[in-house]
């Protein structure tokens, strides 16, 4: 199922998600970030939505897949982290 | 003698000539071709400009754009969507290893928007910059920025407001939240500002390009020096302008 989700990272910017996810087996089958912040280099964000496909839609999973990601490609956040990302998209869960 | 970078005071263009210069400098410099470059430009027709990672129909009534003759483009930086109509936009770009520029992303939104606060305290407004990527003035909003860094090279833009029409940019801009637009437009206004605001008359767009020139020399302790666009820059803004900025695959790809 396709869902959205607005999410306002603290002391950062606004985070717009659309998730499309499996409700039957809990993963994502794909994940659009879109929002007002900063990444550099900013195709990072389109290797991070690529990244997160057939990702489980679960927290610490989440989170630990896109810290790894950030760390390994030394992505550079302004406005955003992994935390808000992660956040925003469980938002979109119902 | 001082270090002399190129001035570009490109006046008024279409949202896609514009953005398609900045890129062009930036490639330009980036290859050792062109000096650091401060640009001041304008914006006709009005248009939006929105963050690379922003939604293009989340963001902008495609209809109202067309009924009030206003343009659309995509950036190459980050950051939110910005009604450009009566305003000042600045455009730098300078190589990442330049000593006048802190290697950390953050520090040099600032050390840039510190040329831009001394311009305005040229005009006599006195200003601060409000991390991440704005300049306020008496409490209020008079300057967003965005930067982006490719090919070890850093471009960073934003404006400066010289008149502002908050009713006019929520015809053009979507609202997460219809119920809400008359309270958010009541919110912008009261943290929006601009130097026909504070200074209860109308400047030139000349004296203000003056007086921001002036901020930037003193910022970086250089000598800006009047100049043109190159012909390869001008055949890669035509490139761009066409390839990237005025194409649909672009402005509508997220």
């Amino acid at each position: 199922m396709q869902s959205k989700s607005v999410y306002k990272v603290p002391n950062g910017k606004l985070l717009k998600i659309i998730l499309d996810y499996n409700e039957k087996n809990n993963f994502i089958n794909s994940v659009r970030i879109a929002g007002d912040f900063f990444a550099y280099p900013e195709e990072s964000i389109e290797f991070i939505e690529n990244e997160l496909k057939n990702a489980l839609l679960e927290r610490e999973a989440l989170l630990k897949k896109i810290r790894h990601f950030v760390k390994e490609h030394k992505i550079q956040f302004i406005g955003l982290n992994a935390e808000g990302l992660t956040e925003g998209i469980l938002m979109c869960k119902a | 003698m001082k270090e002399q970078w190129r001035l570009l005071q490109t006046g008024f263009n279409t949202a896609s000539t514009n953005m398609a210069i900045d890129r062009a400098v930036l490639v330009a410099n980036s290859e050792g071709k062109v000096p650091p470059t401060v640009r001041f430009y304008a914006w006709k027709p009005p248009a939006i400009s929105i963050g690379y990672f922003q939604s293009l129909a989340e963001e902008i009534d495609l209809d109202a754009c067309k009924t009030h003759g206003v343009d659309y483009v995509r950036r190459i930086t980050g950051g939110g969507a910005v009604f450009h109509e009566s305003e000042l936009t600045y455009s730098i770009v300078i190589p990442e290893s330049h000593s006048q520029i802190p290697k950390n992303v953050l520090e040099s939104y600032g050390r840039i928007c510190g040329a831009v606060m001394k311009g305005l305290s040229n005009l006599g407004i006195e200003s601060k910059y409000a991390p991440i990527n704005d300049i306020i003035a008496y409490g209020k909003k008079i300057s967003g920025n965005a930067q982006t860094r490719k090919a070890r090279t850093v471009l960073q833009h934003g404006t400066v407001l010289t008149d502002v029409d908050v009713d006019k940019m929520f015809l053009l801009l979507k609202v997460p939240n219809e119920k809400i637009k008359d309270k958010l437009i009541a919110d912008v206004k009261q943290r929006v500002t601009s130097v026909r605001n504070i200074l209860e008359k109308d400047l030139p767009f000349e004296k203000i390009a003056q007086a921001m020139k002036a901020g930037f020399e003193e910022e970086f302790n250089i000598e800006l020096v009047e100049g043109e666009l190159t012909e390869a820059e001008i055949a890669l803004t035509q490139k761009f302008e066409k390839e990237c900025f005025g194409a649909k695959d672009w402005n509508h790809r997220r």
